[in-house]
């Protein structure tokens, strides 16, 4: 029984602590950033599993994180007010070539970092950026300026 | 002998689970999704390697999965039915700039999910996309109108 | 390149080696989609079974009590491998027993890491093969409890006994019967 209770907690602990540091902080995907979630995953394994080396125990722990995987992607599929809560709400931080200041501030990005994740999207330069926006699994994405728009 | 049982059990089981929950759900590689599989493969390793901590436990359990992915891949490629049964098959999402609902709710998908996807790949407009089709790797690939 | 027959996409326009009937009107798959919430169904039960303790390690208590003396032993009766676990026996005296053995069944150390006895018993002898552990004399009114802390042990997999018996001397008082199941 503990098992399964405790996987449920730690799944619930992950995904608060992921919501509260900040989507932006652990998502660049870095070298640093992966081992320090690799770590997390690690001790947060460890609290799961205990003493328990058993087959059925792991399975038991694996399987429970699969069932709430799709619950908490059931919920704000079903119930829309609980979307913000649970994936975070995108945020604009271009528009028209210009930065909004306030929410680089709230995001504690900066204008190089905008930069530079634009480059990585082949876009030379944040003047050609109609819209970027900081999308809840903490990617940024850029739209062109330019087309028919 | 338990070793390579356990690990074959274990790569089966997670097949299973993937195949059970969707791959989209863990696939976004979002902080949170990547703590969860590192906590998975840890949870599953646990179970396969028990207290056993010598080399040619190692070697027989990495190889076993090694031998069973293969030997996946190599059925997923002969066989059409074995492939659609283990990989699931690619669903079309948006057709003409379209969604079609009722794919976007067996996947439970939202609007805003999907919109998200595509702004990543510099997309701002479902009006611009003929096609959207989630792939069976999780991932959803877009094509412009022309 | 994936076998399609060629025509197939030129006739619907939909991307190369995408059917429109199957993969936007999921004609055929139907049954895929009810298999898979069927098996995640499954996996839920077995998870909901998990939370009901099938497969441990909630300890059980079992009472058995005689006219000289009652013992409760509180253990689990299923357990995973690698788990621990104190088992708990816990001996009333209502008559004098003079010389008091706890007898366990083999059950009780095969496949298990024997971390530790608290109190330590007085003699630890074979007893037919089984386990007899002497504590001495319990007077009439008085308790014993007897605490052993066990480590599964991960080849030990499956169904055995665990029955204790309470014995003053080579007389038997009374015998707890109780199994333990574990799981791989």
């Amino acid at each position: 029984m503990d098992i399964v209770f405790r996987a449920l907690v730690v799944y619930l602990f992950v995904l608060v602590l992921t919501r509260a540091v900040g989507r932006r902080e652990l998502s660049t995907l870095e070298p640093f950033d992966l081992i320090l979630l690799v770590m997390i995953g690690d001790l947060v394994q460890q609290g799961v599993t205990q003493n328990d080396f058993s087959v059925t125990g792991s399975f038991l722990a694996v399987g429970t994180i699969g069932v709430l995987t799709v619950v908490f992607s059931y919920l704000p599929w079903r119930f829309q007010v609980l979307r913000p809560v649970l994936e975070g709400v995108p945020a604009i931080l271009m528009q028209d070539g210009d930065v909004v200041e306030k929410n680089l501030r709230r995001h504690r990005l900066t204008q190089e970092e905008i930069a530079a994740a634009a480059r990585v999207q082949n876009i030379g330069s944040l003047s050609e950026v109609r819209w970027a926006v900081l999308e809840t699994n903490g990617q940024i994405s850029f739209v062109k300026k330019g087309g028919d728009s | 002998m338990d070793i390579v049982l356990r690990a074959a059990a274990a790569y089966v089981f997670i097949v299973f689970l993937m195949r059970v929950v969707g791959r989209r759900e863990l696939s976004s590689m979002e902080p949170s999704d990547i703590i969860l599989l590192v906590v998975i493969g840890d949870l599953v390793q646990n179970g396969v390697t028990q207290s056993d901590y010598s080399v040619t436990g190692i070697v027989l359990a990495a190889g076993t999965i090694g031998l069973l992915a293969t030997a996946t891949a190599f059925l997923t490629y002969r066989s059409k039915r074995i492939r659609s049964v283990v990989e699931g098959e690619p669903v079309i999402l948006v057709q003409n700039g379209e969604t079609i609902e009722r794919n976007l709710k067996n996947e439970r998908l939202t609007l805003d999910e999907l919109m998200e996807q595509a702004r990543l790949q510099q997309i701002e407009s479902l009006d611009k996309v003929k096609w959207a089709v989630l792939e069976t790797s999780g991932s959803i690939s877009f094509i412009e109108q022309k | 390149m994936l076998p399609v027959p060629e025509q197939i996409h030129r006739v619907t326009g939909a991307p190369d080696t995408l059917v429109l009937k199957r993969h936007r009107d999921l004609d055929g798959r139907r049954r895929g989609i009810i298999a898979r919430r069927a098996l995640l169904a499954l996996l839920a039960a077995v998870l909901l079974a998990g939370l009901l303790d099938v497969f441990g390690q909630r300890p059980d208590t079992d009472l058995v009590s005689a006219r000289a003396a009652s013992l409760e032993v509180f253990a689990p009766v299923h357990a995973r491998s690698g788990v621990l676990y104190a088992a708990r026996f816990h001996i009333t005296a209502h008559h004098d027993i003079r010389d008091a053995y706890l007898v366990l069944d083999p059950g009780w150390a095969e496949g298990y890491t024997v971390n530790g006895l608290a109190p330590q018993p007085l003699t630890e002898a074979d007893r037919n093969g089984r386990i007899a552990y002497g504590f001495g004399h319990i007077p009439a009114g008085q308790s014993l409890i007897f605490f052993m802390s066990l480590q599964v042990n991960p080849t030990n997999v499956g169904h055995r006994p665990q029955n204790v018996e309470l014995d003053d001397g080579e007389k038997a008082i009374l015998t707890v019967h109780r199994d333990i199941t574990i799981f791989p």
